[in-house]
C-alpha cells in the first residue's frame, strides 16, 4: 500500500546565471552566459497519509517552496518520484489540481475590484463545481469564518485578515482532498489568526481534509499541526512529532521570577554558575529570568535555594520554545 | 458537452471581467476616450501633413486613413482576446503564472479569457470604425458580397498576426526578465511603420514588414486587395490574398513556441 502522498528521492536544482563583473564581463555574459548548477532539493523523501497535518519549514532559501511547487505540479523534478492521491503531480496537472487548494498569504487569488462573492463565483465556473456543493461549502465556511458581513465588499477594501480568509475560502470551495498553505498568518492580527487555525483544525477534524503548511510562525505550527518536517539547505534533517523534538532538543529551561524588592544579580550569579541570569526591565526590576539546561542543573534546587534565600512574589516556569529549539537546528548546534 | 463547459466559464470570465471595468461609469467613458484621442492625435498630425502633399506614393488622404482603419479595428478586436497575454510579463514576476498551473483549465485559455482591456479595445476599435466611416465611402470600393467577405477575412487574419506576435513576445518572457523594450521594439515601433504604405520605405524595411513582423499583411496587402493601387506592382500579386493563411501560421508557430516554453517553465521555474 503506497500513502497518500510519496515522494522519493526527489531532487531538484536550478542553473543560475553568473554574473561577472564590469561592463566587459556583463556583455561577454549576454553572449555566452556562465551558469552555476544551484541544488534547490537533495535527495528528499518523506510520506503523508490521508488527513495527516503537516508543517513544513525551514530557513529562507531552503528549498520548503520548491517542495511545495513540486508537489502541486507547478515545477517537475529533476529525479525522483512523487505521487498524490494517485496522480503524478506535474505530468497529470488538469485532473490532479482539481483535488487540491493552495493558499499563497503573499499572492491573493481574488479579483481585486470585485465584491468576494464574484471571486468565488468565478472560481466555482473554473473548477467546475456542482450548485449543490457549492451552496454548501460556500455557507458552512461563511459561518465557520464569520464572513456574512463582508462577501459583497470589494477585496481591494478589506482588512488583511479578511483578505485572507477569503482566500483560504476560495481554495476550500471545491472540495480539495489536500490543502497546501503558504504563510497563511503573515501579517494577519492575534484575534484573525486564532480565527484562521481553529478553522483549518476544525476542517480537518471534520473533512480529514490532508495539510501541509509552510510558515515562519511557530505558532501556527504548534497550534495546528501534529507533525514536523525540516529541512535545510535542501536536505530532510527531522521528520517527526513536535512533541518529540521538544523532549529531544528542548532543554533549555526559562524561569521567570518576580522578587518582593529590587535584589542584586551578582551573588546569585556567583552561586549558580551554570545559569544564565538577566535582569527584565519589568517590575522596576525586581523581575529575573533564569536560563539553564536541565541537563545540567535540577529546577527543584534551584527553586529551593531561591525560597530560602530571597522574598519570591512570582514564578514562571516556561516550556521550551518550539523557535529557539529549531534556531539550534538550524544553526547546527544540535 | 466539454465544449459548452468551457464556453460557459469563457462567458462567466467575460462577466466579471466587464463588471470590473465598467464599475465605473464615467471613469469609462473618460479613459476609453482618452485612449481614443490619443490615437487620434497621431492621425491629425499625418492628416495636416498630407493636406500640404496631396498625396504620398499615390495614395490620397483617405486612403491613408482606410489603411489606419485596418489597424484600428483590427488591434481593437485584438486586444479584447490577447490582453492577458500583453501583462504577461508581470504575470510571470508576480508568480501569478503559478496560480493558473494550480487551476484545471488549459492556460492559453485561461491568459486570454481572464482579462479584456475594455478602454483599449474601444479607444483604439472606435477610432478604427470612425475612420473606417470617414474612407470607406470615398477610396472607390464597390462593397459587394465578395469584398465584404475579403474585408471579413482579411480582419480575422490580422487580429491573428498580430496575436501571434504578442503570443511569441509574451512567450519571451518565460526566458527573459524584462521584455519590455523588445515589445516596444517589436510591436509598437513596427506598427508606427505601417501606418503608411510600404512602399514609400527602403527595401529592408519593407522586407521586415513583409517577413519578420508581418503587418504589411495586416493592413497594407488587404488595402491593396480593395484599392489596387499601382505601387502594388513591386509585389507578387498571390500577397494580396495570404493573410488569413499568414494569420493561422504564424499563430501556429507562436503556439508551438508556447507548449514548449511552458515546458521549459516547468523544469526551470522562473
Amino acid at each position: 500500500m503506497s500513502s497518500f502522498i510519496e515522494v522519493k528521492n526527489v531532487s531538484k536544482s536550478f542553473k543560475v546565471s553568473k554574473r561577472a563583473k564590469g561592463i566587459p564581463g556583463t556583455i561577454a555574459n549576454l553572449f555566452v552566459p556562465k551558469y552555476e548548477e544551484k541544488k534547490a532539493v537533495k535527495d528528499i523523501s518523506f510520506a503523508i497519509e490521508q488527513g495527516e497535518m503537516v508543517g513544513f519549514i525551514g530557513p529562507n532559501g531552503a528549498g520548503k517552496s520548491t517542495t511545495i511547487k513540486m508537489l502541486s505540479g507547478i515545477l517537475y523534478p529533476d529525479s525522483g518520484e512523487i505521487t498524490v492521491n494517485g496522480y503524478v503531480p506535474y505530468k497529470q496537472r488538469k485532473d490532479y489540481v482539481g483535488s487540491i487548494g493552495v493558499v499563497f498569504g503573499q499572492k491573493s487569488q481574488l479579483q481585486w475590484d470585485l465584491p468576494v462573492i464574484d471571486s468565488f463565483e468565478l472560481l466555482k465556473a473554473i473548477y467546475r463545481i456542482p450548485e449543490k456543493m457549492y451552496k454548501k461549502n460556500l455557507d458552512r465556511f461563511m459561518d465557520m469564518l464569520d464572513m456574512w458581513e463582508f462577501i459583497d465588499r470589494p477585496v481591494r477594501q478589506l482588512s488583511l485578515g479578511q483578505r485572507m480568509r477569503a482566500d483560504i475560502v476560495a481554495a476550500l470551495l471545491h472540495s480539495p482532498k489536500i490543502v497546501f498553505f503558504d504563510e497563511p498568518t503573515i501579517g494577519v492580527d492575534v484575534v484573525g489568526k486564532e480565527k484562521i487555525r481553529s478553522f483549518i483544525k476544525k476542517l480537518n477534524a471534520e473533512d480529514k481534509v490532508s495539510m501541509i503548511f509552510t510558515t515562519h510562525d511557530m505558532q501556527d505550527i504548534e497550534k495546528t499541526c501534529n507533525r514536523l518536517i525540516i529541512i535545510d539547505k535542501g536536505s530532510k534533517v527531522y521528520d517527526g512529532s513536535i512533541q518529540n523534538i521538544k523532549e529531544k532538543y528542548g532543554t533549555t529551561r526559562q524561569v521567570e521570577v518576580e522578587f518582593d524588592r529590587n535584589y542584586d544579580i551578582s551573588p546569585m550569579k556567583d552561586i549558580m554558575k551554570n545559569v544564565d541570569i538577566k535582569e527584565l526591565n519589568e517590575a522596576c526590576g525586581r523581575k529575573k529570568q533564569f536560563i539553564f539546561e536541565n541537563t545540567e542543573v535540577q529546577i527543584d534546587e534551584l527553586m529551593n535555594y531561591l525560597l530560602q534565600n530571597y522574598g519570591v512574589k512570582d514564578i514562571n516556569v516556561s516550556e521550551p520554545e518550539i523557535e529557539r529549539i529549531i534556531g539550534k537546528i538550524y544553526s547546527g548546534e544540535v | 458537452m466539454m465544449k459548452n463547459d468551457t464556453m460557459h466559464l469563457a462567458g462567466v470570465y467575460t462577466k466579471y471581467v466587464m463588471k470590473s471595468w465598467f464599475q465605473y461609469k464615467v471613469d469609462a467613458v473618460l479613459r476609453s476616450l482618452a485612449v481614443f484621442l490619443r490615437e487620434a492625435t497621431g492621425i491629425f498630425v499625418i492628416y495636416f501633413t498630407l493636406l500640404e502633399f496631396d498625396s504620398l506614393n499615390g495614395w490620397n488622404i483617405y486612403e491613408m486613413l482606410f489603411l489606419f482603419s485596418l489597424l484600428f479595428v483590427t488591434y481593437g478586436i485584438l486586444i479584447l482576446f490577447f490582453t492577458g497575454l500583453r501583462d504577461f510579463g508581470h504575470t510571470v514576476r508576480t508568480g501569478g503564472f503559478d496560480r493558473f498551473i494550480l487551476r484545471p483549465r488549459g492556460l492559453l485559455f485561461q491568459l486570454i479569457f481572464c482579462n479584456a482591456d475594455w478602454f483599449a479595445a474601444i479607444g483604439h476599435g472606435g477610432l478604427g470604425i470612425v475612420l473606417f466611416i470617414i474612407s470607406a465611402g470615398k477610396v472607390g470600393v464597390q462593397w459587394d458580397v465578395v469584398t465584404i467577405l475579403y474585408y471579413i477575412f482579411a480582419i480575422i487574419g490580422g487580429v491573428l498576426i498580430q496575436g501571434a506576435i504578442f503570443l511569441f513576445l509574451a512567450t519571451l518572457n518565460i526566458y527573459l526578465l524584462e521584455t519590455g523594450s523588445i515589445k516596444e521594439l517589436f510591436y509598437f515601433n513596427a506598427r508606427e511603420f505601417a501606418g503608411y504604405p510600404i512602399s514609400i520605405f527602403s527595401k529592408g524595411i519593407q522586407a521586415v514588414m513583409i517577413y519578420v513582423v508581418p503587418f504589411a499583411f495586416v493592413n497594407y496587402f488587404p488595402a491593396q486587395y480593395l484599392l489596387r493601387k499601382p505601387d502594388m506592382e513591386q509585389y507578387p500579386e498571390i500577397f494580396m490574398y495570404l493573410t488569413p493563411v499568414v494569420g493561422v501560421v504564424m499563430y501556429l508557430l507562436a503556439y508551438g513556441f508556447w507548449r514548449f516554453s511552458v515546458k521549459y517553465y516547468k523544469s526551470s521555474g522562473n
